[in-house]
């Protein structure tokens, strides 16, 4: 039996296959080539960042419920790993969301909660620090990336202490020296001024950067645990923060002087 | 330490913190605001007395930048900043004290013309051209300020409100930064960003308390036109304000060696004033080699393993805002 039917057939199909495993290899070192980078080498991470997830609403999988769609979470194994009583203190923290959560008072959200929570946040980086400027209140927080560490005697912090290091294209964050005062989410899951937090951040691609985070609490968790988002950049013509200090909108209406004639 | 101090403050009630803003004159400001203020987590470090504030500043012509250039063309200003005459508590007589303060050890002795000008360098008589009734509310809103029985008598930065322009160049000193495109302000109440892609401002219904800010580099001049400003931040204890109309535009003027720059602000209310006016503000650079003094220099030294000089800035995030005041007074 003559095989002239099938030859061409093998042919053709290795040719194929050459032909998409170089175009993805070539896709591939494209990717990594088009990923925006310092003068040192490094990935430059300056750009408005967004997640698109429900995680701001609970860290944990959800159904929905009047205050919030439903949502899959972000914490792997699902479930945040609450000694006893912070397991209480949560669930009362729950039962009290709609005015007890912080950030309904606009207080500082907290260095993790501000990555995912649904504003945008603008990174400023330059090859010693990135600035995370949040449009919710505007506020600063700085990565060092000088080789510094956390100060020895130090207070305690809305958005802590952060001190970074590069492994490969990798930043990895080491924060501490937290506050008490802010809740992950706004359906209570919280921390107490003993949060230890390393972070993860990496390019998927130009335009996506995956969050990693590690908390450790000894206070309130009985082992670390994991949560995991996507960052996407704001790509709309023009995009901008725009400040959002709302904890100014009780008095807004006393400034400035009014005319007395109305005019 | 510091902790202590912020909880108790979170428990002074709105008028003790009027009263603690009330005590500072511009001969004790530095250790009466520290007080007012605890945001700045710094040791403080007083400087002596007599390098704290001058009383008058050299000119700067605007020109050519001789000094570092950035990357990407900038004239490299990074670094940590602070006005040289006083803080916000009289706008027009900087180192008069707050008008009619009721502790006469408080207020400025001597004649007028032994301290720094006014801040404002146009009109030249140093006032603010305010039109009749806005010049009744300056006078009502500086004898309701050592008694406040209405709100709009508390100085919004009391409340944690944004500084504001052109206040936060007297609160305080802040940090600039730079990147492609942008220069960034942090001050010690607020962050500003400023545009230097020339794009379009915010919609103009958007109000916000630094406004929107466009700029562009002449020279050794940042030249910025602000729009978008709510009009809410006074200019000081002494209650000058301007309205939600306002234009400004900003020159930071910078000498080439990098030592100081002078900021000189142009405002244009016609809802307000009956003529355009100037502002003029001087600012000196502080670096490593300066003691940090929990005002005009509130950096420290960072934790360097090999003991390299570098600067932290720590967070400046006022604590009555997530505290005892705005929103959260209601509790």
């Amino acid at each position: 039996m003559k095989i002239f039917d099938v030859q061409p057939w093998q042919k053709c199909a290795r040719l194929v296959l050459i032909l998409v495993a170089g175009l993805a290899v070539s896709l591939s070192s494209f990717a990594a080539e088009k990923l925006p980078r310092l003068s040192n080498g490094k990935p430059d991470f300056s750009g408005i960042w967004q997640t698109t997830s429900a995680a701001d609403y609970d860290l944990e999988p959800h159904a929905n419920r009047k205050d919030a769609p439903p949502g899959p979470g972000i914490v792997e194994g699902g479930v945040i790993p609450y000694l006893p009583q912070a397991l209480a203190q949560r669930k009362k923290n729950f039962e009290a969301r709609l005015t007890d959560d912080p950030a309904l008072k606009g207080y500082t959200l907290g260095a993790v909660r501000g990555v995912y929570y649904p504003e945008p946040f603008q990174i400023f980086q330059r090859t010693n620090d990135l600035l995370l400027v949040h449009q919710f209140g505007h506020s600063v927080r700085t990565i060092y990336t000088n080789g510094t560490d956390h100060p020895q005697d130090p207070n305690d912090w809305w958005l802590g202490d952060s001190r970074a290091k590069w492994e490969g294209d990798t930043l990895v964050v080491d924060a501490k020296h937290f506050n008490g005062k802010t809740w992950l989410d706004r359906s209570g899951n919280f921390h107490s001024d003993a949060l230890h937090v390393v972070e993860k951040w990496a390019f998927l691609d130009a335009n996506t950067i995956e969050y990693r985070a590690t908390l450790e609490d000894p206070n309130v968790y009985s082992k670390p645990w994991n949560i995991s988002v996507i960052l996407h950049r704001h790509r709309e013509k023009n995009f901008q923060l725009i400040e959002d200090y709302r904890f100014t909108l009780d008095y807004d209406e006393y400034y400035p002087p009014k005319r007395p004639d109305g005019q | 330490m510091l902790n202590n101090t912020i909880t108790k403050f979170q428990r002074t009630t709105l008028a003790t913190l009027f009263a603690t803003c009330a005590l500072a004159s511009p001969l004790t400001a530095l250790s009466a605001e520290s007080n007012a203020k605890p945001a700045a987590a710094v040791p403080v470090v007083p400087a002596p007395e007599v390098a704290r504030w001058e009383s008058e500043f050299p000119a700067i012509s605007a020109g050519k930048w001789t000094g570092p250039k950035l990357a990407d063309g900038q004239p490299n200003i990074q670094g940590h900043w602070s006005n040289t005459i006083a803080n916000h508590n009289n706008f027009t007589d900087p180192q008069g004290g707050i008008p009619n303060d009721p502790n006469p050890n408080r207020l400025a002795k001597g004649p007028r013309n032994q301290r720094a000008p006014s801040r404002v360098s146009d009109p030249a008589d140093g006032q603010l051209p305010l039109q009749p009734w806005a010049l009744e509310k300056v006078k009502e809103f500086q004898v309701g300020f050592h008694n406040p029985t209405k709100p709009e008598y508390i100085e919004p930065l009391a409340r944690c409100a944004p500084g504001g322009i052109p206040k936060t160049f007297y609160w305080h000193g802040f940090e600039v930064s730079q990147y492609p495109g942008y220069v960034l302000f942090q001050f010690n109440s607020g962050t500003r960003i400023i545009h230097l892609d020339g794009k379009p401002h915010l919609p103009s219904n958007i109000k916000l308390w630094n406004g929107d800010s466009r700029g562009h580099w002449e020279g050794n001049t940042l030249v910025v036109d602000v729009s978008n400003h709510n009009g809410k931040a006074l200019f000081g204890r002494s209650g000058e304000f301007v309205s939600e109309n306002a234009k400004i535009q900003e020159r930071y003027i910078f000498s080439s060696d990098g030592k100081r720059f002078n900021y000189v602000a142009t405002f244009d209310d016609p809802s307000v004033y009956t003529r355009p006016f100037t502002v003029t503000i001087p600012v000196k650079r502080w670096t490593a080699e300066d003691k940090t003094n929990g005002w005009q220099f509130e950096a420290t030294l960072a934790n360097h393993p090999q003991g390299k000089v570098l600067l932290d800035r720590e967070e400046r995030i006022c604590t009555e805002n997530n505290g005892g005041f705005g929103l959260g007074a209601r509790k």
